[in-house]
C-alpha cells in the first residue's frame, strides 16, 4: 500500500506547488454569519437543498431568549444531534430508536458554550449514531456537500446522485458552516468524522486530545475514541470556542482534571524552542522557525489522489517557508490502525447501543416476540432493535458482537488493544514532547532541544468528497477513507483538518497532528497553515 | 470429622439424622466422599448513594424515585464513581484480612435483561479492588475444630433494577431504584467442605461486615445474596476434579445448608450409578428439597467482557489504605476476648453485643464508671427487648447514651425504682430528646422516701383489711404481697418496693 519515500524528499518541487495552496485561501475568505438571526435567514434560504440541519429554531424562539455576555456573545452555532440538548426529539442520533426521545438534560460542553453566550441555532444531521463517513445513513436522508465542482453542471440541474456527499459522520456540522448557516459547529469525531467532513466542505475541522472537552452528553459510540470536535471557517474561531468549551467536568471521569491540565501546560512550556515561537511578531518572515514538522511516509498510500499528494506538498512547502524545519518520519504501524479501529470502535458500539430496547425510551416494536424461544431474553428486544436500527448500525453491532466474544475476542479484540498501544507508543517516539500521560518522573525541563518533532503533517483524505451516488467496489473500500485519520483517534492526539488546495472546485484538506495535550501548539502552527 | 459423604450417603440418608450415623458405620468399608465448596456472596455497600450516580441508594422508597440518568441508561449520560463505596469495599476487604489492589478497574458485563439498563452490568473482573484474606471459623463460631476459609477476591458492582411480577397480569414492571446500587461480591476460595461450614461462613462474613459498617447484611431484604459452587470428589482423588455446578439465589442460612446438603447428595448419586454431573446452573426448591435445573452450560450467555471505557482506572495509594485501617473499629473477635477480660462479661452477652452494630461503643461509653455487668444486663435484656419489639436497629433509635446513663445514675442513687426506669427507656426510645433528670422531674416520679406517709398508708390499708392481715398473722406470709400491691398503686409506683414491705412487715408484726 505504500510507496517508496524517495519521491517524498523535500526537493524543488514541493515549493512549486505554493500555487495550489494559494487557490485555497478563498475558501475560508467566505465570511460567516455574525449573529443567530442572519444565520437563520441563510438556514432558510440554503438548507432545503443541503438538508444539514435535523432541526432548528425559529425567528420567534431567538426573540424570546436572551443570550449570557462573554467571549462568544450571540454566536450562532449548531450542534451534531447526538450531543444532547432539551428540545424535543432534537437528540435523534439521526436514528429511529430515538427519534421520539426528549432528553431531560443539555451536554456540558452545550452548557460551556452557551454560557459563553452562544446561540444553538440548530440540531445537524449526521449518520446514524455516528457510523459512515458519507452521512448517508441518517433517518434524515443524506446532507449535501455545499460545494460543487466547476466543470459539472449547476447544482440545481444536478440529479440527485451527482451532489457531492459532505462526508461524515458529522456532514451535517460541516455543510452548515461552510454554507454559512452558523459560525461554528459542534460535531464528534471516534474515527475522522468530524476532520473528514471538515476537509470535503473545505472549513477547519479539530478533533482535541481526548480528555479535554467532556463527552458527558455525548452520546457514546466508541467510548475511548469518541471526542467532541469543532467545525468554524478559521482556526481564530477555533480558538475561541476551544477555550470555552475545555474545561474541567465531574460530570465526565474521563474528562482532564484541573491538576493534569497544569500538568500538561507545565510540561508544554517547558520547551524553550516553543515559547520562543510564542514570543514572536505575526509579521515576522519566519514566525516558526524553531518548530520541526515531520513527513509521516507511511501515509502516501497508493489511494492518495495527485491532487491530495498536490496539497500535502503544497502545505510542506508553506510550513517550511515559515521557518519551519520539515523533516520525514515513519510511523511503521500505520497500516494496522485502520483494522485495529475498526475492531475496537464496533465493539465498543455493540455495548454502548445495547441499551437501546425500547423500554425506557425511544420507538418499541409494536409486533410481538418470536414466542419459540422467550427464555432468551434478548429475543423480547429484536423486533424492536432491528426495525429502529439502519443497515450500517445493524452490521456494526453483529460484527462488534462478534469481535467480543469469547471464541474471538483473542484473536480481534485482545490483538486491535496491543496494536493501539504500539500506535500510542509511536507517536510517543515521534514527538519531542514526552506524553503527560506516561510520564512519571517529575517534570525536569529539557536544556538541550531533544530529537522528534512538534507537529505532523498528513492528508485528511486520500482525495476530495465523492459523489452521493458513487458506488465503492466494495464495503471495505468505504472504510479506507478513514486510514489517514484513525491513528490520530487511537492515539487519543490532538489533530486538525485545514483546507489547502481543491481540485475541480471541491476543496482538500490537510491534517496536522500533535502530541497528547500539545493542542494549543497545534492550533498555534494551524493558524499559519 | 470434616469429610462427611460415604458412599452409602444417598439422598434419603443424607436429608436425615441418621446420615452422620452411616457414614461413620461405613466409612471403614467404603472410600468416603468428600464435597469441594465454594462462595459468592454479593453485599449491598450501606453507602448513602448509588455507585456511579447521586442518586439515594434507598431502592425501597416508592417505586423509580432514585433514579439518576445513567441508572436509567439514558443517552450521552455517564458513570461517576462514588468514593464512598471504594472506602467501604477497602473497609470490607481489609477486615477480611486481604489487600487493597493500588490499581483497580472496572469492566462492563453483557446481557440482556429487563432490570439491567444499559445492556451491561459494571463490574471488576479483571482488576478487583480487593483481593487475598481470609476468615477462620473456630469454636466461637460454632464448629469443634479451626478452619480457614480464603478469600479469592472482592469486586465493587452495580445493582440491577428489581422486575416487579403480577402487579399488571401479563407484565414484568421495573423498579430503576435498585439500578446502580453499589454491590461488593466476594468470592471464596474452593476451601470450605461441608454444608456447616458454609452456613457459618456466611454468618461469619455478616457478622464482619454489620461490625465494620460496610453493609447490613440482611438476607431478608436481598442486601446479602449468596451463590454456591459445589463439585465432589471421591477418596484420594484431587480435591478440585470434580465437575462444579453453582447453585443460585439462596436467599436464607437454612435454603443454603439446605441447597449444598441436596446438592452433594445428587452429585453423589449421579456418580455412583455411572453418570456424569454436568456443568450447570441450578436453583433449590424447598418444598422437594432439591436442586433443580435453571440453566446448562450450552445456554450460559456470553458476556463479553470488556475493559469501561467511561471510567478510569482506580489508584490506591499505601497511605489511603492506612487511613482506612486505621478508622476500622476493633474486629469481633479482638472485642470479644477483650471484654470478657476487661469487664468480666460473659462471652455469650459480648456476643449479642457485637450482633447490633454500634452496641458495643454504646457499651463502654456507658460502662465508663459504672458497673459494667449491670449495663450490659440492662442492654442485652431491657434495650435489645424494646428493639425487638419496635423491629428496630440500635443506630436508628432515638435513645442516647446520655439519657441512658441518666436513667443508670437515677436507678442506681435510688432516685427512681426499676419499673420507673423501664418507663424512661420506652419515653427515650419514642423519641423524647430530655435527659434522664428531666422526665423524672415533669413526670413527677420522685421515689417515695417519705417512710412516715408510707407507715400511715400502711395503718389505714390495714385497717380496711383485716381478714387478709389475719391470713398473715396466721401464717399466710404470701399475703404481703397483697398489700405490697395496694400501696404501689396507691403511690402509683413512686415508692420502692422494699420500703413498703418493710414498712407492711413492720405494721403487721406490731399488730
Amino acid at each position: 500500500m505504500r510507496r517508496s519515500l524517495r519521491a517524498l524528499q523535500f526537493n524543488s518541487s514541493w515549493h512549486t506547488s505554493c500555487k495550489t495552496y494559494a487557490g485555497s485561501r478563498q475558501y475560508r475568505s467566505t465570511s460567516a454569519p455574525v449573529t443567530a438571526i442572519s444565520a437563520l435567514e441563510t438556514i432558510a434560504k440554503r438548507n432545503p437543498a443541503l438538508n444539514a440541519f435535523a432541526s432548528h429554531i425559529t425567528l420567534a424562539e431567538i426573540g424570546s431568549s436572551e443570550t449570557s455576555d462573554g467571549p462568544l456573545k450571540e454566536w450562532p452555532i449548531a450542534v451534531k444531534a447526538n450531543i444532547t440538548t432539551t428540545l424535543p426529539s432534537a437528540t435523534s442520533c439521526a436514528s429511529r430508536a430515538l427519534d421520539t426521545y426528549t432528553s431531560p438534560y443539555q451536554a456540558s460542553v452545550v452548557d460551556s458554550l452557551e454560557g459563553a453566550g452562544a446561540v444553538v441555532v440548530g440540531k445537524t444531521n449526521m449518520d446514524e449514531f455516528g457510523m459512515g463517513s458519507k452521512n448517508m445513513f441518517s433517518m434524515y436522508g443524506a446532507a449535501i456537500n455545499p460545494h460543487t465542482p466547476s466543470s459539472g453542471a449547476k447544482r440545481k440541474d444536478m440529479a440527485e446522485s451527482d451532489h457531492r456527499t459532505p462526508g461524515g459522520s458529522s456532514g451535517g456540522s460541516a455543510a452548515a458552516v461552510a454554507a454559512g448557516m452558523c459560525r461554528a459547529a459542534l460535531g464528534s469525531d471516534t474515527g475522522g468524522s468530524v476532520r473528514l467532513p471538515a476537509a470535503w466542505c473545505g472549513v477547519v475541522g479539530f478533533k482535541p486530545t481526548f480528555g479535554r472537552i467532556s463527552r458527558h452528553g455525548l452520546v457514546a459510540y466508541g467510548s475511548s475514541l469518541d471526542i467532541i470536535g469543532i467545525i468554524t471557517r478559521n482556526v481564530a474561531d477555533v480558538q475561541s470556542v476551544f477555550s470555552v468549551a475545555a474545561v474541567p467536568d465531574p460530570l465526565d471521569m474521563t474528562c482532564m482534571s484541573s491538576p493534569l491540565r497544569a500538568r500538561i501546560k507545565a510540561l508544554a512550556d517547558s520547551r524553550s524552542w516553543i515559547t520562543q515561537v510564542r514570543g514572536r511578531s505575526e509579521t515576522e518572515s519566519a514566525p516558526l522557525a524553531g518548530i520541526r514538522v515531520g513527513i509521516p511516509e507511511e501515509y502516501w498510500v497508493n489511494e492518495l489522489s495527485v491532487p491530495a499528494l498536490e496539497s500535502w506538498k503544497a502545505g510542506a512547502s508553506r510550513l517550511a517557508a515559515l521557518g519551519c524545519d520539515v523533516v520525514s518520519v515513519a510511523l511503521p504501524h500505520t497500516p494496522s490502525a485502520l483494522p485495529a479501529y475498526y475492531t475496537l470502535a464496533w465493539a465498543e458500539a455493540s455495548s454502548n447501543l445495547a441499551r437501546y430496547d425500547g423500554i425506557r425510551y425511544g420507538r418499541r416494536s409494536t409486533t410481538p416476540p418470536d414466542t419459540r424461544d422467550l427464555q432468551n431474553a434478548s429475543q423480547k428486544y429484536a423486533n424492536t432493535r432491528s426495525e429502529n436500527f439502519g443497515a450500517e448500525v445493524q452490521r456494526r453491532i453483529l460484527l462488534g458482537t462478534y469481535v467480543m466474544s469469547s471464541a474471538a475476542s483473542e484473536h480481534y479484540f485482545t490483538p486491535s488493544q496491543k496494536i493501539r498501544r504500539l500506535i500510542q507508543e509511536e507517536f510517543d517516539r515521534v514527538f519531542a514532547l514526552p506524553n503527560a500521560l506516561s510520564m512519571t518522573n517529575p517534570l525536569t525541563p529539557p536544556t538541550s532541544r531533544p530529537p522528534g518533532v512538534d507537529v505532523l503533517l498528513f492528508p485528511t483524505a486520500t482525495g476530495a468528497a465523492p459523489r452521493l451516488g458513487d458506488q465503492e467496489d466494495s464495503r471495505v473500500a468505504n472504510y479506507v477513507n478513514d486510514v489517514m485519520t484513525v491513528p490520530a483517534s487511537l492515539a487519543g492526539i490532538p489533530a486538525i483538518s485545514i483546507p489547502v488546495g481543491h481540485t475541480d472546485g471541491m476543496p482538500l484538506g490537510l491534517q496536522l497532528a500533535a502530541q497528547y495535550g500539545d493542542d494549543e501548539l497545534l492550533l498555534r502552527v494551524a493558524c499559519h497553515l | 470429622m470434616r469429610v462427611l459423604w460415604s458412599v452409602r450417603a444417598s439422598a434419603r440418608h443424607y436429608a436425615n439424622n441418621t446420615f452422620i450415623a452411616n457414614v461413620l458405620l461405613h466409612r471403614r468399608y467404603y472410600k468416603p466422599w468428600g464435597a469441594t465448596i465454594g462462595l459468592e456472596l454479593h453485599v449491598q455497600l450501606a453507602a448513602a448513594q448509588k455507585l456511579f450516580s447521586a442518586a439515594s441508594a434507598k431502592w425501597d422508597d416508592p417505586p423509580n424515585t432514585n433514579v439518576d440518568f445513567i441508572d436509567a441508561g439514558l443517552p450521552g449520560s455517564m458513570p461517576r464513581l462514588n468514593p464512598e463505596c471504594v472506602s467501604l469495599a477497602a473497609r470490607a476487604i481489609l477486615c477480611l484480612n486481604g489487600q487493597v489492589q493500588p490499581r483497580s478497574s472496572f469492566d462492563r458485563k453483557h446481557y440482556f435483561y429487563s432490570d439491567q439498563p444499559l445492556g451491561y452490568q459494571i463490574t471488576q473482573q479483571r482488576h478487583p479492588i480487593g483481593r487475598g484474606g481470609f476468615i477462620e471459623l473456630s469454636q466461637a463460631d460454632g464448629i469443634d475444630y479451626t478452619k480457614r476459609v480464603r478469600i479469592h477476591q472482592l469486586q465493587l458492582e452495580q445493582d440491577t433494577a428489581k422486575s416487579v411480577h403480577g402487579v399488571y397480569p401479563g407484565y414484568i414492571l421495573t423498579d430503576l431504584n435498585r439500578a446502580g446500587v453499589a454491590l461488593v461480591e466476594i468470592v471464596s476460595e474452593p476451601d470450605i467442605e461441608t454444608a456447616t461450614e458454609a452456613v457459618y461462613f456466611v454468618r461469619k462474613m455478616q457478622t464482619l461486615l454489620r461490625h465494620t459498617g460496610v453493609s447490613s447484611c440482611n438476607m431478608e431484604d436481598g442486601s446479602l445474596r449468596c451463590d454456591v459452587n459445589v463439585s465432589v470428589y471421591r477418596g484420594d482423588e484431587d480435591r478440585l476434579s470434580g465437575t462444579r455446578c453453582e447453585l443460585k439465589n439462596l436467599n436464607s442460612l437454612k435454603t443454603i445448608r439446605g441447597a449444598i446438603e441436596a446438592e452433594v447428595s445428587r452429585q453423589i448419586e449421579l456418580i455412583s450409578a455411572g453418570h456424569r454431573v454436568k456443568q450447570e446452573t441450578r436453583g433449590f426448591d424447598a418444598h422437594s428439597g432439591k436442586t433443580v435445573l435453571a440453566r446448562s452450560k450450552e445456554t450460559a450467555p456470553d458476556y463479553r467482557y470488556m475493559p469501561e471505557p467511561d471510567l478510569p482506572a482506580v489508584h490506591i495509594s499505601k497511605d489511603w489504605v492506612e487511613h482506612i485501617r486505621s478508622s476500622l473499629p476493633e474486629l469481633p473477635e479482638a472485642t470479644l476476648s477483650r471484654m470478657t477480660r476487661q469487664y468480666g462479661l460473659l462471652p455469650e452477652d459480648v456476643t449479642t453485643m457485637l450482633g447490633e452494630p454500634g452496641c458495643i461503643t454504646f457499651f463502654e461509653l456507658a460502662a465508663k464508671g459504672r458497673d459494667p455487668k449491670r449495663v450490659a444486663a440492662w442492654i442485652t435484656s431491657e434495650i435489645f427487648g424494646q428493639l425487638s419489639y419496635r423491629a428496630q436497629r440500635l443506630n436508628d433509635s432515638t435513645l442516647t447514651v446520655q439519657q441512658f446513663t441518666g436513667l443508670l445514675d437515677a436507678l442506681a442513687s435510688n432516685a427512681v425504682t426499676s419499673g420507673q426506669a423501664k418507663l424512661l427507656l420506652i419515653e427515650f426510645m419514642d423519641g423524647d430528646k430530655r435527659t434522664a433528670d428531666e422526665l423524672i422531674q415533669a413526670r413527677g416520679w420522685e421515689v417515695m422516701s417519705d417512710l412516715g406517709r408510707l407507715q400511715d398508708l400502711a395503718t389505714q390499708l390495714l385497717g380496711k383489711h383485716p381478714k387478709e392481715a389475719a391470713e398473715y398473722k396466721a401464717g399466710h406470709k404470701r399475703r404481703l404481697n397483697f398489700f405490697v400491691a395496694k400501696i404501689m398503686a396507691a403511690t402509683k409506683g413512686q415508692a420502692r418496693p422494699q420500703d413498703v414491705s418493710r414498712v407492711l412487715k413492720e405494721c403487721l408484726d406490731e399488730k
